[in-house]
């Protein structure tokens, strides 16, 4: 790499400047000429009969367009991957939340007026509200014929009860996880509307433009290349813009059937309801360990909440039944998981997919056996640590593991052993807790090609532009990757203008931001077309200054002889000298990289799935108050290994807000229902967590350098949510000897365990 | 929200009197941070707004040692924090206005609006009411003076008739040598709203005994209330350990907190307990000083 | 329901609207004015992504009418650019620490760290992170956000403009 490379520079965001001027245009500042208001009227029930909708009033409203209801949508139902879900509900309502009638009208308060003279009869059903009860026979069905089975997945690896007959001790203990909502600062929202050829534009701060193109396309019944899908700024994501919102597909209906634009921008209640929030898990750990540390079994039964209606719950199922085994050096496994329908809301893709919930376990449960085999927890992770060059029991390959220096680095830092040993005593207690995580980069699960394309499309200046759909959400993939542009090619950053609005019409297919993909795959085709254009533009400098390629160089946009910057060309001058001649042409470049990886296999999961795997220790340190049950978290360290750090203030950036939601996941977060119904489904009852409310977040990065990585860099958003939670829960038991083993740990909680452990003076 | 007339009063009297004249559908509005949520969910939907923030003379701060604290109605929470006087002579109310709801809300809500508003979960009615605080109110051309013992009657409700209008709030001078403090529980420090407050007035008698006391609860029950038994069984004893234990355990059972998705009644009883000891802990430590 | 006229002064330009009198600050700013700057994030005046100053003071514009906002000072995230095009220190400071990442609540972020900037003096860790509590960042962990009011904090008079 040349000198005074920007790669591992913290450059900042090559979006910054219009988010500071507050002239980034994320979708609800869109205006359109003619543009109408939507709004969505949806069920109080967790499970009703659809008796009878009496919109009559509230289509004569002035102002009102349409009232659309179940009676008017497409035969067919949509959905991310099983498709099961109608644009509005029809015959029943399978969630307290489900989208029932909508409407369409000039302005926003016309389009309330209308739904609130809606008359909808309902008449309740029984409803099943939990996971287990749910699959008991004879419970009532959310949709009919299934037993309330969205999905099961059995697991063996090696001889369990071998492994535990070997074991020194044996624990077994239930965990319980909760509904943790993404609460993105932009409300989801959408605006589509009919061109007149017919075709159908939808903008939207989508993390997929081509998974929304195929979505709508279906759910209205359309050929995909009749959508066009513009995804705007992103006001956040965290896996919750991904497809799964019912927000586009009924948006895009709407704008369908009445010809003009429609504006669709979920009120904060909405999305609650509809941003298919984490999926709740229980979690029943049996493992095995030997005196000296080694793990030698684990029987897990996992029963996941998957809502009413089937978005990513099923591919969230299998990550919490097996992706924290590859972890550590795990041989003898044995997991069912069963993935249950309730009348709640629908559950999806929220950062770390499904790893946090396992996490929370199974740091909770390490931390139980090496108490009773009397061996220091991180000393107990230590001994089990993947490390580089091995294979996991699921056949993933660590390339590049730093797992093991992310522990001692997080525990050096923390202050491990003097905070352990401290005595503890008064009503305000300290102590520290550990927590370990992994997260694929990449994943070859939804389909045999997990890839990406690019393109690199020089102007007659020598600026370039980077033409990229996989999208912004935030986490600075459009810096990195203009990094990535930047260095091969050997142009100033200023001079690389990437997409920024990515658009199914003009930029390649993409599956687009989430499972910590983008680094990995749209970097390394970045390289590859960059490299083809610096291919291109030596060979035709190498005409013009009449040497060979291998004798040039290119430096801040300007092809030179190497030890003779005199002799040398302009990229722009290069660019023109390439079309101006016979057969010439703007130098324009493609390339796709698609991860040297397998599916796994169907029946046994087996298979490397992922060209990289990223490693977190969390250490944190709480301070209990014994009297009321507070929990106050006084610091906490996160120590994570991401390959390489392309750009540490943005990977840093990165860390900071995955642990803070790792935190509120801990001990502020969660959906609090009765009967089904939200109870608290606004940000006043729903405590995300402020600035005053959290410690600074101390970030180490260990580079672990990844053979397939672009310069070594993995993924590095999601591994640091996942180790939060459990090393939270570690913590309070080391400063107060009580665990808690369900997500949200409350005051309430602790003080209850507090009081039933009687100890404490 | 839906549409409202919007009326500009430039006196309290003919403010009042255009209360009267829409009856029940209008609503006095202030800094407007509470009433225009209500709207905006159309929980309330009134047909008149009469905006008080256009009528002269009532922001104004007053602090002397002969009348205590005067403090008009539409006083920004931010402007009790900041206000010399109080610092000096009330730095108890200070110090609770600057951390009630957050700084943008500090900047816009009024102590007035706030105490008409009647949310439970809120901080200054048990920090005046532990002071002996009052309020004065203008039905037309008449004017009134409310303990604040009488002036919450329920959630959200309070004394005042329709069309009567809080013109300001009066703390009377503190006994000398007494020390009041208010402290407040959330159930996590990502939470605006207290759980729990309490508010205490203490004189001592020598080093450690209680002359005289008032404890008011906030935030845990249905209206702020003053725990009389607690005040009766702390006068005059010595305020020992055991002697606030005890105290406090006859706050526990002085009250009926509800349950609820925020905490159920026990938990609010455990951190009641726990608050009022810690007050009375704390104004112990500050008057000994 | 009959509009009024009212003046508005946003950015020391002077608006003439007609406005309903439901007409929320925020939407009056957004809709009627063009200023798309401020955001929307919530119903419950609770994310601060509407934050505006009203004569130099943090103020949430979804929790005011826009009846309430005549003959005052209205400083929105559009004003802070400087004649020449360039930066505000403040919005300088937040792109070069990393202050924001999908930039959503950045604008009521700034709004509010001017306000901190301009009326206190020098700032502690603790006074900052108090000062933020009524703006929420679910991307950052707000730890660069501190970090670039503290910087300009300790940079004295480069912030205040």
């Amino acid at each position: 790499m040349a000198s005074g490379s920007i790669i591992g520079q913290p450059v900042p965001q090559v979006t910054a400047r219009e988010k500071v001027l507050g002239e980034a245009r994320y979708v609800a500042d869109i205006s359109l000429p003619q543009m109408l208001h939507a709004r969505v009227l949806r069920s109080p029930h967790a499970h009703a009969r659809i008796v009878k909708i009496d919109a009559e009033r509230a289509r004569a409203l002035r102002g009102v367009k349409i009232v659309a209801t179940g009676a008017d949508v497409p035969a067919h139902p949509w959905g991310p991957i099983v498709k099961e879900h109608r644009i509005l509900a029809v015959e029943k309502a399978r969630f307290a939340g489900e989208e029932v009638a909508a409407v369409v009208a000039v302005d926003e308060e016309t389009a309330l007026d209308a739904l609130e003279l809606c008359r909808v009869e309902y008449e309740e059903l029984p409803a099943v509200l939990d996971p287990e009860e749910a699959l008991r026979p004879g419970a009532p069905e959310v949709h009919a014929g299934t037993g309330n089975l969205a999905r099961e997945i059995r697991i063996e690896r090696g001889d369990v009860e071998a492994g535990l007959r070997e074991a020194d001790v044996v624990h077994e203990e239930t965990y319980q996880t909760s509904h943790q909502y993404q609460a993105y600062m932009e409300p989801m929202g959408t605006v589509a509307a009919v061109d007149a050829s017919g075709r159908l534009t939808v903008w939207a701060p989508t993390q997929s433009i081509y998974f929304t193109r195929e979505l709508v396309a279906h759910a209205i019944g359309i050929p995909a290349s009749q959508v066009r899908v513009i995804q705007t700024y992103v006001g956040g994501g965290f896996g919750g813009k991904l497809t799964e919102d019912a927000n586009s597909p009924l948006c895009a209906w709407l704008a369908w059937r009445c010809g003009r634009p429609v504006r669709l921008i979920n009120t904060r209640l909405d999305d609650f309801q509809a941003a298919r929030v984490r999926m709740p898990a229980r979690i029943r750990l049996r493992m095995g360990v030997k005196k000296n540390g080694e793990i030698v079994a684990k029987d897990a039964v996992i029963f996941g909440d998957n809502g009413a209606y089937s978005g990513l719950a099923t591919e969230i199922i299998l990550v919490t039944a097996f992706r924290l085994d590859s972890l550590y050096r795990l041989k003898n496994i044995r997991t069912l998981a069963r993935l249950a329908y309730t009348n709640k809301i629908p559950t999806g893709a929220f950062r770390g997919f499904g790893t946090p919930q396992a996490a929370f376990a199974l740091d909770c449960h390490l931390d139980s056996l090496a108490e009773m085999i009397g061996m220091d927890p991180v000393e107990l992770r230590r001994r089990n640590a993947i490390r580089q060059g091995e294979t996991s029991v699921h056949g993933w390959h660590m390339g590049s593991c730093g797992l093991t220096e992310c522990i001692d680095k997080a525990a050096g830092a923390i202050g491990w052993k003097e905070k352990r040993a401290a005595r503890r005593s008064g009503a305000v207690r300290r102590g520290v807790g550990i927590g370990c995580g992994l997260h694929v980069t990449a994943n070859r699960q939804l389909a045999d090609w997990d890839g990406s394309t690019v393109a690199i499309k020089f102007n007659e200046d020598g600026r370039v532009n980077l033409i990229c759909g996989e999208g912004e959400i935030g986490q600075g993939a459009t810096t990195v990757l203009s990094q990535i542009a930047a260095t091969e090619l050997g142009v100033p950053l200023e001079h690389v203008i990437v997409t920024k609005t990515p658009d199914t019409d003009s930029t390649p297919f993409c599956f687009g931001a989430f499972a910590s993909r983008v680094t990995m795959l749209a970097g390394n085709a970045v390289i590859k077309a960059a490299q083809a254009a610096r291919a291109q533009l030596l060979a035709i400098a190498s005409e013009k200054l009449e040497v060979a390629p291998e004798d040039l160089t290119i430096e801040d946009g300007v092809i030179h002889v190497v030890g003779a910057p005199h002799r040398k060309l302009t990229v722009g001058e290069a660019c023109v000298a390439n079309i101006f001649r016979r057969n010439g042409e703007g130098i324009f470049t493609r390339a796709t990289y698609d991860a040297p990886t397998v599916m796994a296999d169907k029946q046994t999961f087996y298979g490397n799935v992922a060209p990289a795997y990223s490693f977190a220790a969390q250490a944190v340190e709480v301070e209990v108050d014994t009297e009321t049950g507070q929990v106050r978290v006084v610091d906490v360290v996160a120590a994570d290994d991401v390959g390489k750090a392309l750009n540490p203030l943005a990977v840093d950036g990165q860390i900071h807000g995955a642990v803070i939601q790792g935190l509120g996941y801990a001990l502020f977060e969660g959906l609090a229902m009765e009967g089904g119904r939200l109870l608290n489904g606004n940000l006043a009852d729903y405590t995300l967590p402020t600035a005053e409310a959290i410690p600074r977040v101390r970030t180490i990065l260990v580079e672990s350098n990844d053979p397939n990585g672009p310069y070594g860099a993995k993924g590095a958003s999601e591994t640091p949510i996942v180790p939060t939670a459990g090393a939270v829960s570690n913590a309070i038991y080391n400063a107060v000897g009580v665990r808690i083993t369900s997500l949200p740990i409350t005051p309430e909680k602790v003080l209850r365990a507090l009081k039933a452990k009687g100890a404490v003076a | 929200m839906r549409n409202f007339e919007f009326l500009e009063p430039r006196t309290v009297p003919e403010a009042s009197r255009m209360l009267a004249d829409h009856g029940e559908t209008a609503r006095p509005l202030a800094g407007g941070t509470a009433l225009l949520l209500l709207m905006r969910q159309r929980i309330a939907s009134p047909s008149h707004l009469v905006y008080l923030d256009g009528v002269p003379g009532l922001n104004s701060i007053h602090v002397d040692d002969r009348n205590g604290a005067r403090i008009g109605a539409l006083t920004r929470h931010s402007e009790i924090e900041a206000h010399p006087g109080l610092r000096a002579k009330y730095p108890v109310i200070a110090e609770m206005a600057r951390r009630v709801a957050n700084p943008q809300i500090r900047n816009m809500a009024t102590i007035g609006g706030n105490l008409c508003y009647g949310d439970p979960a809120s901080d200054p009615p048990a920090c005046f009411l532990a002071l002996g605080g009052e309020v004065k109110a203008v039905r037309g051309s008449q004017e009134r003076v409310i303990r604040l013992e009488e002036f919450f009657t329920d959630y959200y409700e309070t004394a005042l008739a329709p069309d009567e209008i809080l013109t300001e709030v009066r703390i009377p001078p503190l006994p000398k040598g007494s020390v009041g403090v208010y402290t407040r529980f959330t159930t996590t420090q990502a939470e605006h709203r207290p759980l729990v407050g309490v508010g205490v007035l203490l004189t001592l008698e020598g080093r450690d005994s209680c002359r005289e006391i008032r404890v008011a609860l906030g935030a845990a029950t249905p209206i702020p209330v003053r725990l009389g038994k607690v005040e009766e069984f702390l006068r005059g004893k010595r305020l020992s350990a055991e002697v606030l234990a005890q105290a406090s355990e006859i706050a526990a059972t002085e009250i009926r907190p509800p349950s609820d998705f925020r905490g159920s009644a026990e938990y609010r009883k455990d951190v009641v307990r726990v608050l009022v000891r810690r007050a009375v802990e704390r104004a112990l430590a500050w008057a000994a000083h | 329901m009959a509009k009024r006229q009212i003046g508005l002064r946003v950015n020391g330009e002077e608006h003439e609207l007609l406005v309903e009198p439901r007409r929320l600050l925020l939407d009056a700013l957004r809709d009627d004015l063009g200023l798309t700057g401020t955001k929307r994030g919530c119903e419950e005046g609770v994310c601060g992504c509407c934050t505006v100053l009203v004569d130099g003071r943090n103020v949430k514009s979804c929790l005011m009418l826009a009846l309430q906002a005549r003959e005052r000072e209205i400083t929105t995230i559009e004003g802070l650019k400087q004649p020449d095009g360039s930066l505000h220190p403040i919005q300088e400071a937040f792109v070069q620490h990393g202050a924001l990442q999908c930039g959503y609540c950045t604008p009521g972020f700034i709004m509010t760290a001017k306000a901190l900037l301009d009326h206190r003096p020098p700032l502690t860790e603790e006074e900052v992170r108090e000062g933020l509590s009524g703006n929420i960042c679910r991307c950052t962990g707000y730890v660069n956000i501190v970090e670039a009011i503290l910087a300009l904090s300790r940079g004295g008079a480069a912030a205040k403009r």
